[in-house]
């Protein structure tokens, strides 16, 4: 029994169809990611299984209970779907005492005193806020209204944690450390989340699963390795960082026993291998994919990898960013991105050799 | 699953049920209760409760305002047979009320720009200047907005009549000769009694607008090279214009709706108005010409539907986008030497519109007939024949009970249009949002002509008129719209996830209502409450309009010991209605300080 069920749901406002027939099945301790850039959708799917917007077309189930069916005209309300919820703006209650704000969803649902008591308690000692219980909420920094808000959607134990960009409005340095913390507790605990995005870096991090969205539709899912090495097309392959995207055009290929395909390619003025995972036709154009921490200048790549592809270029701009060095590199296919050491490589307007190898390359559909 | 021997997984479990029977925390088929919640929640009750606020509001302002073009063209008073004729048009066309409409207009204009660079410069003082006490300042500078004016007309006329007034006497005390410097039955009586009202109501709109100014702008104009002075004309107060030009056409409408001024000041200087004549042609002629003045008053409503097209005209397309929420500190001059000038302007300001008029109350109370101060005229009188006068316990009871009832039920309205018009999308919410508006464009006066129409034309065994409940109507009518404005502006203020979060939390519509909404929105719905009473315990011109014995408030009380010469009496009954002004006002403040530190 999957956590969350979507079946080709979708949603208009208006004449805009804002999501359109996504399928996806949220399985139960599970942490998906539904990733895209502003507009997409991804906000709105989330809603939708939140009960804050109508479907208009499609079902949806929550722990295998139907919440909302389009065809047969029913809706559940969000405070029957038994969810909890981290807000963008974490949503704090100002009116009301941190432990006022976690105990919330207990005392609407008339727990006893006591069970409200013990819980709260528990639910704040996990995210390390005990001493701020009696705190007016809106005396709080950002990152501790962050983990109220994780308590209070954590404290009733709801069947899934839904989470909007929750991590969005702290600083760069406290993102990464809640990120970190929040993906501890819900390995620990099990927790089935259901995660909003537009930050490729953290959804790669927290995510056992990554739903690329575009417009309203899924582009592609799978696991962070999956959709950062092997991207379905190149929009997915351009919504992480600048990958180097070569058109070549297939020459032959190869089926390998792992069920994936080995491609001879041949560009403009250069030839070599490329990994595919579908076997394209002999004469089509592709685009050869290659991420530029991949590329290697002047043969520093290790041979025993395995075959490689090489071009010759000059260097047209370096910038030092401490770890490494971000350079581009003209040669006459392609203005290549690559990741260099940042110390002792080769200077604006030297000439130099790039490789990488075969293993690194992945074919996309032109 | 969760591993549970993990210490933190137990923690979060230690003695509760395990987690498949936590299950039951909402059973899976709602409760009787739960579902007639929902339908109240939902689309049965929603359709509901919107036809009985849209029927209701209707009744407040819809109703009187059609009662009113009908009876602009119906013969006899209300409730008699007549026929339907233009008569009344006929009337209200002639040379006489072309200039009754200049004098409205005029005096308006000419009360206006005096009182908006006076507002200006007060706001400056307040707000961008270091002069000492500028928040102290700032409540007495504010406090003529809550005094009813009929208490300072009351005491103008006594401070400024020519023959006894006492600044009068006074002059002609220091210099010795025996002329009358003020005679404050003139045109001048009348702007200068005005402008005591609009510049503290400019004011309160223009300091806002000086303080959420982000001083960025102005900075950028100062390292540009430009003087103090030159960024203040071309950047502070370009940036203000739009604020400038709404304050200058809601004085401007304001002005013409005026009553007390133009009825102390100007009738005993055969000065009419537009108000007084309505009032003049209903309350002071051998026998009432209804048609008369309900097409005055229908026309007063075309005069004020036109001024509100040309604001909206005005306005349109100049945002209000440098006036946002954001708590900037604004920039502040160092005035030097000058901030005693700066402190001493705003100080003479309280002293001319609240402590001399309190002051003559004073004087007038314990004095055997005022004009005539000498201690052998001291006397407690006064107090006495207040204290026996059954009417003016009656009417202190009235207004008390009206203002706490019409205050609550106005807000209650106000909360439930404004919520209607800021957290929902139904198509009706645009009936009820220019229904609950409509009151706006109507002077007290000209409500109170279309609620006497709309009282007599109700089925007989709805007996309404003569009643104080007749009042509470016109109250809850003329206290609206800004009961919608101030509920408004406090939703607008929370955000949407706060409600969203609740729900998904497990709360329930109703139970969200109760807990987040009416829980974060009440200290606005307190500081509305406090504004919609001074507005009851101020109205005068509805009031004499719809009042009959027995229902008298306070005001009315006191215009009508005025006109037999009570004057004495009327100061008793002044000092009382200031000291609960100020009372509620320091309440209100309260509120205010309670409300900006908790949220």
């Amino acid at each position: 029994m999957s956590a969350v069920e979507l079946e080709h749901i979708s949603c208009k406002f208006g004449e805009v169809l804002a999501v359109d027939d996504v399928n996806l099945s949220v399985q139960e301790g599970e942490f998906v990611t539904l990733l895209g850039p502003s507009g997409c959708g991804k906000t709105t799917t989330l809603r939708m299984v939140a009960g804050l917007e109508q479907n208009s077309g499609g079902r949806i189930s929550i722990a295998g209970r139907v919440v909302s069916d389009a065809e047969a005209n029913f809706f559940m309300p969000p405070d029957r779907r038994r969810l909890g919820m981290v807000f963008q703006s974490y949503a704090i209650w100002p009116h009301m005492t941190v432990f006022d704000n976690v105990a919330y969803p207990l005392r609407v649902r008339r727990k006893s005193k006591e069970e409200i008591k013990e819980r709260v308690d528990a639910a704040l000692r996990l995210v390390e806020m005990t001493p701020y219980a009696q705190r007016p909420a809106p005396a709080l920094s950002g990152g501790q209204q962050q983990r109220v808000a994780i308590a209070r959607a954590l404290v009733f134990e709801p069947d899934v944690l839904l989470l909007d960009e929750p991590l969005s409005n702290l600083d760069a340095k406290l993102r990464l450390q809640m990120g970190d913390e929040f993906r501890s507790l819900q390995k620990r605990l099990g927790i089935t989340c259901l995660y909003v995005t537009h930050d490729q870096e953290e959804a790669m991090a927290l995510s056992d699963r990554i739903v690329v969205m575009h417009a309203g539709k899924i582009l592609q899912t799978g696991a962070p390795e999956e959709i950062y090495q092997r991207p379905a097309t190149r929009e997915v392959a351009a919504f992480f960082g600048s990958p180097n995207l070569l058109e070549a055009r297939v020459t032959d290929a190869t089926a390998k026993a792992d069920g994936s395909f080995d491609l001879a390619v041949e560009g403009n003025g250069w030839a070599g291998q490329a990994r595919a995972g579908e076997k394209f036709a002999s004469g089509q154009n592709i685009y050869v994919m290659i991420r530029p921490e991949n590329v290697s200048l002047n043969g520093a790549h290790d041979d025993t990898a395995g075959p490689s592809v090489q071009w010759q270029g000059k260097v047209a701009s370096s910038i030092f960013r401490g770890s490494h060095r971000s350079m581009v590199v003209e040669t006459p296919v392609h203005r290549f991105h690559i990741e260099a050491p940042a110390f002792g490589v080769a200077g604006i307007g030297e000439n130099v050799t790039l490789s990488a190898p075969a293993s690194a390359t992945w074919a996309i559909q032109a | 699953m969760a591993d549970v021997t993990n210490p933190a997984s137990a923690d979060l479990r230690q003695g509760v049920t395990p987690r498949r029977q936590m299950r039951d925390f909402r059973m899976e088929t709602p409760t009787a209760w739960e579902r007639f919640g929902d339908a109240m929640a939902g689309r049965l009750g929603r359709n509901i409760g919107l036809t009985a606020l849209i029927l209701f509001l209707s009744f407040l302002t819809l109703y009187p305002t059609a009662m009113l073009i009908y009876g602009s063209f119906h013969s006899a008073p209300p409730g008699s047979v007549g026929e339907f004729n233009l008569d009344g048009y006929r009337t209200m066309l002639n040379a006489e009320n072309f200039k009754i409409l200049l004098n409205s207009v005029g005096i308006s204009f000419a009360k206006t720009i005096p009182s908006i660079t006076l507002a200006v410069l007060l706001a400056w003082i307040v707000a961008r200047t270091d002069t000492p006490y500028a928040s102290t300042l700032e409540v007495l500078v504010t406090l003529p907005f809550f005094i009813p004016p009929i208490l300072t007309a009351l005491a103008w006329s006594m401070l400024g009549n020519e023959q006894v007034g006492l600044i009068n006497q006074f002059w002609q005390w220091i210099s010795g000769t025996n002329y009358a410097i003020v005679n404050v039955y003139s045109y001048g009586g009348v702007v200068w009694h005005m402008m005591q009202y609009s510049t503290v109501f400019l004011f309160l709109f223009i300091v806002d607008a000086f303080r959420a100014m982000d001083p960025s702008l102005e900075e950028s104009s100062r390292m540009s090279g430009a003087t103090r002075w030159y960024t203040f004309r071309r950047v502070t107060l370009v940036l203000m214009t739009p604020v400038l030009l709404a304050s200058f056409m809601l004085s401007l409408i304001r002005g013409i709706e005026a009553f007390e001024s133009p009825l102390f000041f100007g009738t005993p200087a055969g000065i009419t108005v537009i108000t007084t004549e309505i009032y003049n042609a209903i309350n002071h002629r051998a026998t009432p010409d209804y048609q008369y003045a309900t097409a005055l008053s229908t026309g007063v409503v075309v005069l004020m539907f036109m001024l509100v097209l040309l604001q909206w005209r005005l306005l349109a397309g100049r945002s209000f986008a440098t006036v946002t929420g954001k708590g900037y500190r604004p920039n502040v001059t160092k005035l030097g030497p000058w901030k005693w000038v700066t402190f001493g302007f705003c100080i003479l300001f309280f002293i001319l519109t609240v402590a001399l008029p309190i002051s003559q109350l004073l004087l007038g109370s314990f004095f055997r007939f005022f004009g005539f101060y000498q201690w052998d005229m001291l006397t407690l009188d006064n107090y006495r024949a207040v204290w026996e006068n059954a009417e003016f316990w009656r009417a202190l009871r009235n207004t008390m009970l009206l203002g706490l009832i019409g205050a609550s039920v106005t807000m209650v309205l106000g909360g439930m249009v404004a919520y209607v018009g800021v957290r929902t999308k139904f198509r009706s919410r645009r009936i009820i949002d220019a229904l609950a508006w409509l009151p706006w464009m109507m002077p007290g006066m000209v409500l109170g002509v279309g609620f006497l129409w709309a009282f007599a034309m109700l089925p007989g065994p709805i007996p309404i008129y003569g009643t104080i409940w007749a009042l509470l109507l016109a109250y809850m009518a003329l206290g609206t719209p800004i009961a919608v404005r101030v509920m408004s502006a406090s939703y607008e203020q929370l955000s949407y996830d706060l409600e969203e979060c609740s729900r998904v939390h497990g709360a329930s519509w109703w139970q969200t209502l109760w807990r987040i909404l009416i829980a974060l929105a009440w200290p606005a719905f307190a500081v509305g409450w406090v504004l919609t009473f001074f507005g009851i315990m101020r109205e005068l011109s509805a009031s004499i309009l719809l009042y009959s014995v027995g229902s008298e408030v306070l005001s009315v009380v006191l215009l009508k010991l005025w006109s037999n010469g009570k004057a004495e009496e009327v100061s008793v009954i002044g000092l009382l209605m200031m000291l609960l002004v100020i009372v509620f006002r320091y309440v209100h403040l309260q509120l205010i300080k309670r409300r900006i530190s908790t949220l």
